[in-house]
């Protein structure tokens, strides 16, 4: 690494609970409280942050330029310097650092929003899909995890048992995190008599689509310290696509997450992810945590042991708030290393892993390193 | 900008109603792999690729970029979706070069599209929204008020807008991507329908199938060659809210704010003398003379005099679209692009028939939102 960077933190997080459906609220009134709530935490005015960037989709949405009307709650007046990225708000977070690292911008919010309620997340992720034979076919985010999820049983040998232990481990998680959805525990056994959606996912495997709005708030060294008493600093992070084509990728492994970890743990001067006390993975099922655990080198586990605690918060299993999924799992390494996670307060934790990812299978990964010390002196 | 960045290579489709020689893939790989040769690059130099487009309804597929990764060549590689409504191709070129500019990364890939043959504009470009009641109008419909909203304060003459839509066909003829290129006089156009008052038909930008790729470079490799790049001198990209009491929908304030920011970082004191050519978006006429006052070239209410007097034509003082323009070529998310990029090309000094004599600076522009979103750039000659 030739280029000097920057000791930029994550200075403040806000969100709503995440609900099925806010029956009483549009999008930019569930965003409005949470852009309020991260200013407050952070103890500025919205004039003091210098970059914006908000992440949703149209199609989420169901209308063309839905992050228009994000505007006017983020407080965009005066003119702010601003960007919207079509993508989940973990993404959005990792270019809100890059922009930092320019040096002309010091602080930056990074907000999400998602009316999921208004539409059917499973036919409309079926058009992300490849249009002339893929969509064509029906696939959507359930089916296409289902084929993945079959592949990596088929070369592992793992079981639907294996499968039950890590909904359970994380259902367990979700009951001490109050802005999960789904709060109740349930045991493995239950978990395994749930009936298959997609076999070989079981309605038990899958996460609860809900709704929210969150908003993060983004700092350089030297004005991080003034807006939060213990900053989670950025150590490391990247980013990596892969081709959608399901019939062109080993589905069983992914090779972007793994490639988005390995450059965020050297940039982070990490040997392994084993150093950290926790990750917080974007696995919309258990598969997908085998595999994210895999490429960051991890083993997997559904309780106990040794290793980093995995989803603390109880993950997407608990609350899985399309596109702002990612950055709940920013926030939620924020408050583990701040010392805000409440009951899933891990003990001692002073680095943390908060990985994200959108599309078909883990088809983008986007990998944090963060830490309780600065990176770089 | 701290660390300069350049534009080292530029590729564009040939732009027109139905590209039906093309996938949406193949469209995007047209601009992508002429953009590579403009550089001599080659996919695996490149460290990233930033994707925009205006909305996903246009084609009728949820964040395509996915299902592009491999056409854009961005397989392992990081890729980031840009959305900025109008404005998005503009605000995409821009984040390519934050990359650059931020030292993480050396060259960047950076393409924006619209195959709007696949689908219906005017349909995807009505927003529903909360509380208020639909307009079905598309784009046209939405301007149109913002249009007599400026003739009404400026006491402008009705022959400004066709007069700036004739221009601009009659640039175009000079462009060989241009998708409408027929020419047409002040009075083809006076009589042309009128669609939404006071914008005509022929005052209306088409509906495009195109595509537009850049690369954007660090210092080390614009300097390397195999062409003379355009140093990206300031960039910015700007939002303000909808509903601000007061607010001026004819000459924004994040548009000016936005122009100040990117003037001052490239040093423009004055930008009618130290600007040579604009690329400016421009989807119904009259706004080209809005958009001459926002962006400091005419004061208040000059910039249809300007427009009168034939001042921004192509061989007088400050040619604007030489290109032709949104008018004449508008595949929605490549639109901003487009400007960027033939701002680029004119510094370079190889934008071919519609080459601008003895530019120094160019300005590339964009808006979009209900004229809410703004990016821009001034490129340079000189580092």
């Amino acid at each position: 690494m030739t280029t000097k960077l920057r000791n930029v933190a994550v200075v403040g997080f806000a969100q709503l609970p995440v609900v099925a459906r806010d029956e009483h609220r549009m999008a930019t009134e569930m965003l409005y409280p949470v852009v309020r709530e991260a200013l407050a935490q952070v103890g500025v005015e919205r004039d003091a942050i210098d970059y914006q960037v908000s992440a949703s989709t149209d199609y989420m949405d169901g209308r063309p330029f839905g992050f228009v009307a994000a505007l006017d709650v983020m407080g965009s007046w005066p003119p702010r310097q601003d960007l919207h990225l079509e993508m989940d708000g973990a993404f959005a977070a990792y270019y809100a650092w890059l922009k930092i690292q320019t040096g002309e911008v010091d602080t930056a919010m990074v907000a999400t929003h998602g009316k999921v309620s208004e539409g059917e997340p499973d036919r409309v992720f079926n058009l992300q899909l490849e249009p002339y034979y893929h969509a064509a076919i029906g696939l959507d985010p359930t089916s296409t995890s289902a084929l993945q999820a079959s592949a990596f049983m088929a070369r592992t040998g793992t079981t639907d048992a294996d499968l039950a232990r890590v909904a359970a481990r994380s259902r367990a998680a979700g009951t001490r995190n109050p802005d999960a959805q789904l709060r109740e525990a349930a045991s493995a056994e239950s978990l395994q008599r749930t009936p298959f959606k997609v076999r070989p996912l079981r309605d038990g495997y899958l996460p609860p689509i809900g709704e929210t709005a969150t908003c993060l708030v983004l700092a350089a060294e030297g004005k991080a310290e003034t807006l939060c008493d213990r900053p989670a600093w950025i150590h490391g992070t990247h980013h990596i696509s892969e081709l959608q084509t399901i019939g062109a990728r080993d589905l069983t492994r992914s090779a972007s997450a793994r490639l988005a970890a390995e450059k965020a743990l050297a940039m982070a001067g990490l040997a392994s992810a084993r150093e950290v006390d926790l990750v917080e993975l974007l696995a919309t099922n258990p598969v997908e945590e085998f595999i994210l655990l895999d490429a960051l080198g991890l083993e997997a586990r559904s309780g106990g042991g040794s290793g980093p605690a995995i989803n603390p918060s109880g993950g997407p299993l608990c609350a899985h708030p399309i596109m702002s999924t990612g950055s709940i799992r920013l926030g939620e390494a924020f408050r583990q290393l701040a010392g805000r996670a409440g009951e899933r307060q891990v003990a001692k934790a002073a680095r943390a892993i908060a990985h994200g990812a959108q599309g078909h299978c883990l088809q983008q990964n986007v990998v944090f390193v963060l830490g309780t010390e600065r990176r770089w002196s | 900008m701290s660390r300069p960045v350049a534009v080292v290579g530029v590729g564009q489709t040939k732009h027109g109603a139905r590209r039906s020689d093309h996938s949406i893939p193949g469209l995007v790989r047209e601009a992508v792999d002429r953009a590579l040769l403009d550089a001599g690059l080659e996919h695996a130099d490149i460290d990233a690729v930033v994707v925009g487009k205006a909305p996903d309804m246009l084609e009728g597929i949820a964040q395509p970029e996915q299902f592009l990764v491999g056409a854009l060549g961005g397989h392992m590689k990081p890729v980031l979706r840009v959305h900025t409504a109008g404005s998005v191709g503009a605000s995409t070129a821009i984040t390519a070069a934050v990359h650059v500019q931020s030292g993480l990364y050396d060259r960047v890939l950076t393409v924006a599209f619209e195959k709007q043959s696949e689908g219906n504009a005017m349909w995807a470009l009505s927003p529903s929204m909360p509380f208020t009641p639909p307009l079905v109008a598309g784009a046209g419909g939405f301007f149109a008020p913002y249009c007599r909203a400026y003739i009404r304060k400026t006491a402008a003459p009705m022959h400004i807008g066709p007069m700036i839509a004739a221009n601009a066909r009659e640039n175009a003829g000079r462009n060989e991507y241009a998708h409408l290129t027929e020419p047409m006089t002040v009075e083809d156009v006076m009589n042309s329908p009128m669609l939404w008052d006071p914008i005509r038909y022929l005052e209306t930008c088409p509906s495009s199938d195109g595509a537009v790729a850049l690369i954007v470079a660090n210092e080390a490799q614009a300097r390397k060659g195999p062409r003379k790049p355009a140093w990206i001198k300031g960039a910015a990209s700007y939002a303000e809210a909808m509903w601000v009491p007061g607010r001026d929908q004819v000459s924004p304030r994040a548009g000016k704010v936005c122009a100040r920011h990117v003037y001052d970082k490239a040093g423009i004191r004055n930008p009618w003398t130290d600007i040579q050519t604009a690329e400016i978006y421009v989807p119904f006429s009259w706004f080209e003379a809005m958009w001459l006052e926002n962006l400091g070239f005419c004061a208040e209410g000059e910039g249809w005099k300007a427009v009168d007097r034939g001042d921004q034509k192509f061989g007088r003082h400050l040619p604007v679209n030489p290109s032709g323009g949104v008018l004449c070529t508008n595949p929605i998310g490549a639109s901003g692009m487009l400007r960027l990029g033939e701002a680029a090309l004119q510094v370079m000094g190889r934008a071919g028939a519609h080459q601008v004599e003895n530019v120094r600076h160019a300005l590339g522009h964009a808006y979009g939102g209900g004229a809410q979103y703004f990016a821009m750039w001034v490129v340079g000659a000189e580092p």
